[in-house]
């Protein structure tokens, strides 16, 4: 008898759950409907804005390309961006300006690495956002096209990488390019690379190879080719850069490198090199002295920010007050005309005419 | 009920009773196949893409087991310097499991009274409550210090795998006192009574006559510890090192022994996997297959232990 009641109550379960499932598509009709009612409310927003431009009081400096305001409290529904590590604490800074200011919906940022961020978002299509410290390759914007993604590149900043070592180490304070190639590759000692250094092995810790550090790293250093990097001992890789300070913090003969932001956030347990006698500094990056200096950008496709408005909403956004916050997340701001590209980039996608 | 009643019913639930043990019935057995499947689909998926990677143009099967570096990107597939370093930090792992459990065990099973033994056992219990990632860190923060004070901060790399290996034996301590005490417990008293009765002390009874009388079932704990302690991932992710210890020739590796270091940093194949996995990696890079033979490694090793195991159980096994 229990039995058959404990089957029936099985059976009740299983009936209610299927109900309750049926349940839910008016639940979603009805957020269909408040989606449709956002992109409306974003067009208000834009063509209410556009008569605005010469109007506008607060104009900025002339040849300045002007976006559209955005009210971030007018803007819902959710974004997904991956990529960079490096790119993620800005990404994450100007999210959080955008909730501060009033959004409500879910910005989620994965912090994978630019080659990772780009297989989300050409080959899965998962993402609306793609941040990356490294141009897109050819081949990913033919893996971005199949899927009907035609990427469109917005550069946010610039980042400097950081060659450190550990604060005990009292003998280096400068690397040549060539000096910096042995240290990572041919030479296994110390003292392979200067006879004066100590007759200790080189401890190495690099960003992982899916990484747009890496892949910087290697362009510039290695002329593109990872093989002498790779091939190296005493190498340790991580695509988490805490993995990589722990490590050169942890060994007096240890190097590493990683994005300059990452450096700024340790620097009383880090010491940073110069490379071909200039240190890494806002003066350094502006004047193009740095030799490790290199472009951050954020990608996404027409399709999607003309779908999705919150992504051109968010982008827009971040375009708008990438200067106000990059230099105290430890980066350095794009030049006048890289960034207006970027919202000139902007303003073609969304079929608007600059103002 | 009343029995006149159950006459009465009889044929009606019994016609019944059976329709809703054939539908439990028919539940147990699915969820039982669900598991058995759930095996099959890992090891086919695991075999298949295995195979992917050992069809790629520039893998071979030679290469695999003898290169002396594993670094997929340059072409070097060397999965022994991966299998030494999980070797490494297993070793490390049982001999402080072993003999610290078996103490322990021996101390539970023939020395502490009943009520010692029933707080003692679910404190060392606790034990296996910590999740993993905060051993590794527990590894790194507390064991490395601890060894670079002990040896030398010139000696002890900051990610090492003795730190490593000491961990995971710690993890794996409670797992092999609680299966040793279970095995010597389950040796009956009549032996024990015997061996006094000729006189033996407490030592000698424990150590000569139980410890040998339970001989299959501590045979059978310390090689499920060994399973664990390969399989074991966070802590070597962690405290081990971020990079396969590669070597440009075997006579380099074995020159002052420097494979076998236990005091520089090493990735074993777990170690390996989590961190190439971790930053979602294109799927169509020989990376990623590679994960998947480093895996099937994995699994053969621990599937020859625990057939190993189960012939060391049947082997030893004494029967009262």
């Amino acid at each position: 008898m229990k039995r058959i009641l404990a089957v029936l109550v099985l059976l009740l379960l299983a009936a209610l759950t299927l109900a309750c499932s049926e349940q839910q598509t008016p639940v979603d009709e009805a957020r269909q409907q408040q989606l449709a009612q956002i992109v409306i409310a974003y067009g208000q927003t834009l063509t209410s804005a556009e008569p605005c431009a010469p109007c506008d009081g607060t104009s900025a400096a002339p040849g300045q390309v002007q976006l559209p305001p955005v009210n971030p409290r007018q803007v819902t529904g959710d974004i997904i961006a991956a990529g960079s590590s490096t790119v993620f604490p800005l990404a994450e800074r100007m999210a959080e300006r955008f909730r501060a200011e009033g959004y409500t919906g879910n910005i989620t940022i994965d912090s994978i690495g630019s080659g990772a961020g780009f297989e989300r978002f050409c080959t899965a299509g998962e993402t609306d956002i793609s941040n990356a410290s490294r141009p897109i390759k050819e081949k990913e914007i033919e893996n971005c096209r199949k899927i009907g993604r035609e990427p469109v590149e917005f550069r946010v900043g610039t980042d400097a990488l950081a060659v450190v070592v550990n604060p005990e180490n009292d003998w280096v304070e400068n690397l040549s390019m060539e000096e910096l190639a042995a240290a990572f590759a041919t030479a296994e000692t110390w003292s392979d690379i200067h006879p004066n250094w100590p007759d200790q092995p080189i401890q190495r810790f690099i960003p992982g190879t899916d990484s747009g550090t890496f892949d910087y790293f290697v362009e510039e250093v290695f002329d593109k080719d990872p093989e002498p990097i790779l091939s190296t001992s005493h190498l340790q890789m991580s695509e988490d850069d805490n993995v990589l300070v722990q490590g050169v913090e942890g060994s007096k003969y240890a190097i590493g490198f990683f994005g300059y932001a990452f450096y700024g956030e340790n620097q009383e347990r880090l010491k940073v090199l110069a490379i071909e006698g200039v240190i890494p500094s806002r003066e350094h990056v502006d004047d193009g002295s740095y030799p490790l200096a290199r472009p951050l950008f954020m990608y996404s496709a027409p399709t999607i920010m003309q779908a999705r408005p919150q992504v051109a909403a968010f982008l827009n956004f971040v375009l708008t007050y990438v200067n106000d916050e990059i230099v105290d997340v430890g980066y350095f701001p794009a030049s006048d005309e890289a960034l207006n590209q970027s919202r000139q980039n902007w303003l073609d996608v969304m079929g608007m005419k600059r103002p | 009920m009343s029995p006149h009643a159950s006459t009465e019913m009889a044929p009606d639930l019994r016609k019944q009773r059976r329709w809703g043990e054939t539908a439990i019935h028919a539940l147990l057995f699915l969820f039982a196949t669900l598991s058995i499947l759930t095996t099959a689909g890992i090891v086919i998926v695991l075999f298949s893409q295995a195979l992917r990677f050992f069809a790629r143009p520039e893998v071979n099967l030679w290469a695999f087991l003898t290169d002396s570096a594993w670094q997929p990107q340059i072409d070097r597939f060397g999965i022994m310097v991966l299998v030494i370093a999980t070797l490494i930090t297993s070793v490390i792992a049982m001999i402080v499991a072993i003999p610290l459990g078996m103490m322990i065990a021996i101390y539970l099973s023939e020395y502490a009274s009943p009520r010692t033994r029933n707080t003692l056992k679910p404190i060392l219990e606790v034990l296996a409550g910590i999740p993993t990632v905060v051993y590794g860190y527990f590894a790194l923060t507390f064991m490395t210090p601890l060894l670079q004070g002990i040896i030398g901060k010139d000696v002890v790399e900051i990610f090492n795998v003795a730190a490593a290996g000491i961990v995971i034996g710690i993890l794996i301590l409670p797992l092999v006192t609680s299966m040793a005490e279970d095995a010597l417990s389950a040796v009956p008293d009549l032996l024990r009574e015997a061996a006094y009765g000729l006189g033996a002390t407490r030592l000698e009874t424990a150590l000569k006559v139980v410890t040998p009388a339970a001989l299959s079932g501590l045979a059978a704990a310390f090689i499920v510890a060994v399973s664990r302690a390969i399989g074991e991932t966070m802590i070597v992710a962690i405290a081990a090192g971020a990079g396969p210890r590669n070597f440009d020739s075997w006579s380099d590796a074995f020159h002052n022994l420097a494979i076998f270091n236990p005091f520089k940093a090493a990735e074993t194949m777990t170690g390996h996997i989590v961190r190439i996995s971790g930053g979602d990696i294109s799927y169509e890079s020989i990376d990623y297959d590679s994960l998947f033979a480093i895996g099937l490694t994995l699994f053969l090793i621990t599937f020859a232990l625990n057939l190993i195991s189960r012939r060391v159980v049947k082997r030893f096994r004494e029967v009262y």
